[in-house]
């Protein structure tokens, strides 16, 4: 089943006398349950497209269908309410309120919903038993460690059960054994709940991680690797060579 | 692009940012010219009879610069740390700390005097308004004049020229202490320590409701007779001053979290927006603030407070003349009595004669005193006067009833009296026991005969009787035996009579009631002007300082609202939680402010006026409305902040 779908999207920055195409044309499938990963260089596009695609930013041109809805077209209001019940997120910066306790952080998205208390503490249990947060409920984010901060970010990301999950380089500030800790529960949730997620990033061993690896280069997809049933070390030989290709050598003459 | 271009941008810049600022100043120094304007108007000598006018408004305007001089010094602190990234950026593309200083000094140079002269001329115009309202208020029928007073223009000008040297000084000593790492971080270290509350923040927040309301508690208690000895009395007032004081900081520094956190505790984690953005957000906040917020609090609450008192005594300065002097004129000697009612006659002028005279006994009151805080027997012997039932129209006692009058005022709260009981009287022939028969707030005598106790009437007979066998040693001087008052028949005639009893200045002791009303409005009417004024000052400095601090948390909070627009919150729904939230940052410093007001208020109006409630309460619902007007203005730039956060 089809989760998100991108029909040739621009992006496009400046007036008309100074412009900058930042996507140029670009289609992009995901499945229901796929854990995708979209690398590229800096500037190559990969946060804008991400931006587009969660509808926190604007297409200049073409359509973005999520689970059949499309929303281009939304008003802010319309975005918002979609964001509200389609969307979680996950960033590279935590993006926790400071002055909320990890409980409260995660149970956010679920007090715009309206859903009875009960419930929601049934889904905090559940959600911070798989990432493992359960005792740190009551801290403060200063009071805990990145790779905490990062698990309760996603916490909330899926807490609500959104039809699709957006990370914008989750393990960016995280020590390695943080970051595969994390992507390890990544994983995990994305086969156990069957969560769709699209993560940007561009370290190649949090990609590793990804049923799907999408490369974009100057605004375009360059290429796609598919991990089937491969393990994840060679899977991973494959993106850093295609990475290579992609960001090596160019032939300038 | 060289230095004057962009001093010139930064000024452009700046007017935008800080228009409150710039309006701060220019209300600042219009108010400061047009009081010192007044100061050397010479009409204001002629204004207020024994108060001097022009002194006491000159007193008040040294009160005056140290509001404006603390509350801009203050505002350039939050302005300067504002700017430290641009002082970094500064300094990073070369800029030596020395040059640095002098661009930031010829910026605000330009600000800073412009706004004076605005404010000067603002002030010009002012002072006339002002004059007028003076005017309005002590009933004084003069034209308010425009004048120009250039020794108001100078030291205008010698003052606010201080303070600006005084404010380069900051920004020097602030430059010249920062590298620029620390510039670029000064608005991370301002952050508060985001932690789980101590032990000790909860017996802090406890502490200070249990002190506010101790305060508060004894403050009831002040005169109602518990404390009847001076040094006593003063010992309450400073416990009550110490408790409310440090209770308010202690309340500020720990209850309002305490409380809070123990909302949040009772949801669970599950928070609505509103809650997310107010509770969670002021506990941290409220507390870094303890210090201004109690200075705010304490010198609104005495504002409030004394501008509610004056208030009270304008308001009531009817009443309370008619305590002083229950008839319109009143006299102890019978001549000038005489004089003045031929006075009257000659202007056709109709009145009503009286002629009360007080004998002076001691009687023992301990029968009706029962609830009363005064226990020894020596305070329950009452030295007091008494008069007989003719001199009250529609009066019957039996001889053996008597009744209480005058009972009113301050009296009625030091003393509480039963309205029936046994109280007896000393007599020459042995002592007389009389059934009490109710009581009357109603003032019969002026003050200077009864010194303000209750007075006793008692039946005719009984007071013939008591006439005979009166204690010669109990007696007062020869002009306190006889009273004569004159009721006028017509009241519309007491300026007219008045008129008359200022012209033949009839020998004392005589009363007019007119007169000491009068004088009671100019005297409060200038204190109430004074007070209103500088509570103006006042509220519209720490208004200012509220809301430049609701501009830092704006943007302290600005990610906050980032991360929860892409959670799918709608600026509506942000802008509802901003609401909430401002209902408490400004609505609990204005709360506490009117509760201390309210208390200082009610524990000693009495001896102000006789109607509390309405003056107080028209002075709060002023005070709260204009303060409103901050929190309305830093809800709209909150609006700005949410709408610029994604």
């Amino acid at each position: 089943m089809v989760i998100l779908q991108a029909n040739k999207i621009y992006k496009t920055y400046g007036n008309k006398f100074n412009k900058q195409e930042v996507l140029k044309g670009i289609d992009l499938q995901v499945d229901k349950g796929e854990f995708v990963g979209i690398m590229g260089a800096s500037g190559s596009g990969k946060t804008t497209l991400l931006n587009v695609l969660s509808s926190i930013d604007r297409v200049s041109q073409g359509t973005i269908e999520i689970e059949g809805k499309e929303f281009t077209g939304m008003k802010e209001k319309q975005l918002a309410e979609f964001r509200k019940h389609h969307l979680g997120f996950i960033f590279q910066e935590y993006n926790l309120l400071d002055t909320l306790t990890v409980k409260e952080n995660v149970l956010l998205p679920l007090s715009i919903t309206g859903i009875s208390k009960k419930e929601a503490h049934q889904r905090f249990a559940q959600v911070a038993g798989e990432l493992g947060i359960a005792e740190l409920q009551n801290k403060y984010p200063a009071e805990i460690s990145g790779g905490q901060k990062q698990r309760t970010s996603a916490a909330r990301a899926f807490v609500h059960e959104p039809s699709i999950i957006f990370a914008d380089e989750p393990t960016g500030a995280l020590d390695s054994k943080s970051a595969s800790d994390l992507l390890n529960k990544l994983s995990d949730m994305n086969r156990g709940r069957q969560a769709t997620i699209v993560m940007v990033t561009h370290d190649p061993v949090a990609a590793s991680y990804c049923s799907r690896v999408v490369f974009i280069r100057d605004g375009q997809i360059y290429t796609q690797l598919n991990k089937g049933d491969e393990p994840r070390q060679s899977f991973f030989n494959d993106i850093i060579k295609t990475q290579g290709v992609l960001g090596g050598v160019q032939s300038w003459t | 692009m060289d230095l004057n271009y962009i001093v010139y941008r930064n000024l452009k810049k700046n007017i935008k940012n800080y228009y409150l600022y710039v309006f701060a100043l220019i209300f600042s120094v219009a108010l400061y010219f047009s009081f010192v304007t007044l100061q050397f108007d010479p009409s204001m000598d002629e204004v207020a009879g024994s108060v001097k006018g022009g002194a006491a408004i000159g007193t008040s305007s040294i009160l005056l610069v140290a509001i404006v001089a603390i509350f801009l010094l203050y505002a350039n602190t939050i302005f300067i740390k504002r700017r430290s990234k641009e002082i970094g950026l500064f300094q990073l593309i070369g800029l030596t700390k020395g040059k640095i200083f002098r661009l930031l000094s010829a910026e605000n140079l330009m600000l800073y005097f412009g706004s004076m002269v605005a404010g000067i001329a603002a002030g010009f115009a002012m002072s006339r308004l002002i004059l007028m309202i003076l005017f309005k208020i002590l009933e004084i029928d003069a034209m308010a004049e425009l004048r120009f007073s250039s020794e108001a223009l100078v030291r205008t000008i010698i003052v606010f020229a201080a303070i600006y040297v005084l404010i380069m000084l900051m920004n020097y000593t602030f430059i010249k202490g920062q590298s620029i790492l620390s510039l670029f971080k000064v608005n991370v270290t301002t952050q508060t320590q985001i932690r789980k509350m101590p032990l000790w923040e909860i017996v802090l927040g406890i502490l200070g409701i249990a002190f506010v309301g101790g305060g508060y508690y004894i403050s009831t208690q002040l005169f109602s007779g518990k404390y009847t000895e001076m040094s006593e009395l003063m010992r309450a007032m400073i416990t009550i001053l110490a408790l409310v004081i440090i209770g308010t900081y202690l309340f500020y520094k720990g209850s309002v979290s305490f409380l809070f956190n123990a909302i949040r505790k009772s949801k669970q984690g599950y928070l609505s927006i509103n809650e997310v953005l107010s509770l969670s957000s002021i506990m941290f906040r409220m507390k870094s603030n303890a210090l201004l917020l109690t200075i705010i609090t304490t010198v609104s609450a005495l504002a409030i407070g004394l501008l509610s008192l004056s208030y009270i005594s304008y308001y009531s300065a009817e009443a309370t003349a008619k305590e002083s002097s229950p008839d319109d004129f009143g006299f102890a000697r019978v001549e000038a009595k005489e004089k003045f009612v031929q006075a009257l006659d000659a202007q056709n002028i109709k009145y009503k004669e009286i002629h009360m005279k007080p004998i002076m006994m001691e009687v023992d009151a301990s029968g009706i005193m029962d609830n009363s805080a005064f226990k020894s027997p020596d305070d329950r012997l009452l030295l007091t006067a008494v008069l007989s039932e003719k001199d009250f129209s529609g009066m019957d006692l039996q001889p053996d009833e008597t009744t209480i009058v005058g009972y009113g005022g301050a009296l009625q709260q030091f003393m509480s009296l039963s309205e029936t009981g046994e109280v007896i009287f000393d007599t020459l022939n042995g002592k007389v026991s009389l059934q009490v028969q109710g009581n009357s707030s109603e003032a019969v005598l002026p003050y200077y005969y009864g010194g303000g106790g209750a007075i006793f009437v008692v039946d005719e007979s009984r007071y013939q009787g008591f006439v005979q066998a009166q204690n010669p040693k109990v007696q007062r001087g020869e002009g306190k035996r006889e009273y004569y008052g004159i009721e006028l028949a017509d009241r519309s005639q007491r300026a007219e009579a008045n008129e008359i009893f200022l012209e033949l200045k009839p020998e004392q002791p005589s009363f007019s009631q007119y007169e000491v009303e009068l004088e009671q409005r100019s005297n409060m009417g200038l204190i109430m002007f004074i007070v209103g004024f500088l509570g103006l000052t006042f509220l519209i400095t720490s208004g200012c300082i509220l809301y430049f601090k609701q501009m830092d948390e704006g943007e302290e909070e600005k990610d906050g609202y980032t991360i929860l627009r892409k959670l799918g919150f709608t600026q509506g729904d942000l802008l509802r939680g901003v609401q909430f939230k401002q209902l408490f940052n400004f609505g609990i410093p204005l709360i506490i402010g009117l509760c201390h007001s309210y208390f200082a208020v009610k524990s000693g109006w009495f001896f102000f006026g006789t109607e509390m409630l309405t003056p107080m309460i028209l002075v709060m619902l002023l005070y709260t409305v204009l303060y409103s007007i901050f929190g309305f203005l830093s809800v709209l730039y909150y609006k700005r902040v949410i709408k610029a956060s994604l």
